[in-house]
């Protein structure tokens, strides 16, 4: 349970060298492109020509392709379950019984399965390729208030010792005999205990972080250096203005259009 | 406003924001190990909304859906940030109207925020994951379709089947551990004296 808060894995590749707000923008095409364009193919086809490339590019196909699989696919189950055979009022293909399956249903389960996989592989070639720290510093130097970036990293180095804890306690409180695997009535039981702890555990040292970030010149105002240092290549900063541009625009065509 | 968002912005409340996600986090990952029909994935977010104001809520639920997401190990959660963000909202104002002091108003709140929940995540639902959730409450959705609802109203009425009970269960339990805390923690935060019973 305890594992590292992030996906990001280590590869010596083109795409995990670029900037991470060049990768930032790239994955935000990736999900607007996928939901926003027409056509029930059309986010297939923005997945093969452009989302497959990049994950080529930074060598972790494999693991981009498996994780969108498994993040995915109870989703592509239910949306042909419920879409195709419970479209209200469609023309039925082929029957099964009391049900049939809908040609319109079947179309909106196509798109939205397109819609599914640009959302889901977009956050996920984001997250194998660029290291939270890197982009939490890209975006401090791009603007973004230092206090959202303290929450942000700061979340990301607690995370794991609180799934720690969460495992202990639950491990503790099996010891007493507490069921967590019985009937519905057990496990709903089985909520406070596991829950109160790990809450009233978890805040107990929120007033030591504060002073100690306190004493350490948090609040001090005026620009501050950070300890990594990110290069860019010189055409970086223009591709992501034109990205963030055909983004843009996307978006205003399609409000335009409807 | 521009004072009070300063004020409810101490070193303090900092802190606890990514506590609060953290807390968010290892909730809602124990929660779903029980396998019970309940997401309990707020926890935190309503904490900060109560102890620190409407907008420390907002933040801490946009950041916990955002930062869960982005990690890779929850990437569907990440569209859903702002109902996330709804939902510390009301829990700072339900905080401010001192809806926290008597129980059969927690539970009041709970309700009116699982209803707005379902309100905001329904179109996120059935625009962007095609209706479905990928879990046993997909079973509602095709109720609701084969009754003769349309994909959006299907989705809304799946969320009103399941979020008014989480939300009335995370406030509840909101509730129990704003009560547990000892006097000299709660004076930290900027929003203490609205939880005195």
């Amino acid at each position: 349970m305890a594992q590292a808060f992030s996906l990001f894995t280590v590869r010596d590749s083109i795409l995990h060298r670029f900037h991470p707000l060049t990768k930032l923008s790239s994955a935000g095409f990736l999900f607007i492109a996928g939901l926003i364009l027409p056509g029930t193919w059309t986010a297939y086809v923005v997945l093969v020509v452009i989302a497959l490339p990049l994950a080529l590019l930074g060598k972790v196909t494999r693991a981009w392709l498996a994780a969108a699989w498994r993040v995915a696919l109870p989703f592509i189950i239910s949306v042909f379950l419920v879409q195709g055979f419970f479209w209200p009022r469609g023309t039925p293909l082929v029957f099964l019984g009391p049900l049939s399956l809908k040609r319109e249903g079947l179309v909106f389960a196509i798109a939205s399965t397109g819609h599914i996989l640009a959302v889901v592989s977009s956050f996920l070639l984001l997250a194998l390729t660029t290291r939270p720290d890197m982009l939490m510093t890209a975006l401090t130097q791009a603007g973004l208030p230092g206090n959202i970036a303290y929450i942000i990293v700061a979340t990301i180095q607690i995370v794991p010792r609180f799934q720690a804890k969460a495992a202990a306690i639950l491990d503790a409180q099996r010891a007493r005999g507490l069921e967590t695997e019985g009937n519905i009535i057990q496990r709903l039981r089985a909520i406070l205990p596991l829950v109160v702890p790990l809450v009233l555990g978890s805040l107990v040292d929120v007033e030591e972080r504060a002073i100690a970030i306190e004493a350490r010149a948090f609040n001090r105002t005026g620009p501050k250096t950070s300890l990594i240092e990110i290069s860019e290549a010189t055409w970086e900063p223009p591709v992501r203005w034109v990205i963030v541009g055909v983004m843009v625009g996307m978006v205003g065509l399609s409000i335009w259009l409807r | 406003m521009s004072s009070r968002f300063k004020q409810d912005f101490t070193t303090v409340t900092l802190v606890l924001i990514p506590v609060a996600i953290a807390i968010n986090i290892a909730v809602g990952q124990t929660i779903y190990t029980l396998k019970v029909p309940l997401y309990v994935d707020s926890i935190g977010t309503v904490l900060v909304g109560v102890l620190a104001g409407p907008w420390a809520g907002a933040l801490t639920g946009l950041l916990s859906n955002l930062i869960w997401g982005l990690s890779g190990l929850n990437v569907t959660y990440a569209p859903y940030a702002a109902v996330a963000a709804v939902i510390g909202l009301l829990a700072g104002l339900f905080g401010e109207s001192g809806w926290l002091k008597q129980w059969w108003k927690v539970i009041l709140a709970g309700i009116i925020t699982g209803l707005v929940a379902a309100a905001i995540s329904a179109p996120i639902t059935a625009y962007v994951f095609g209706g479905v959730t990928g879990s046993g409450t997909d079973v509602i959705q095709a109720m609701f379709q084969s009754a003769g609802f349309a994909v959006l109203p299907a989705s809304f009425g799946q969320g009103v089947s399941s979020d008014p009970l989480d939300k009335t269960v995370t406030y509840l339990i909101v509730w129990l551990i704003v009560r547990a805390l000892p006097e000299r923690f709660m004076a930290r935060f900027p929003r203490a004296e609205n939880l005195k019973g």
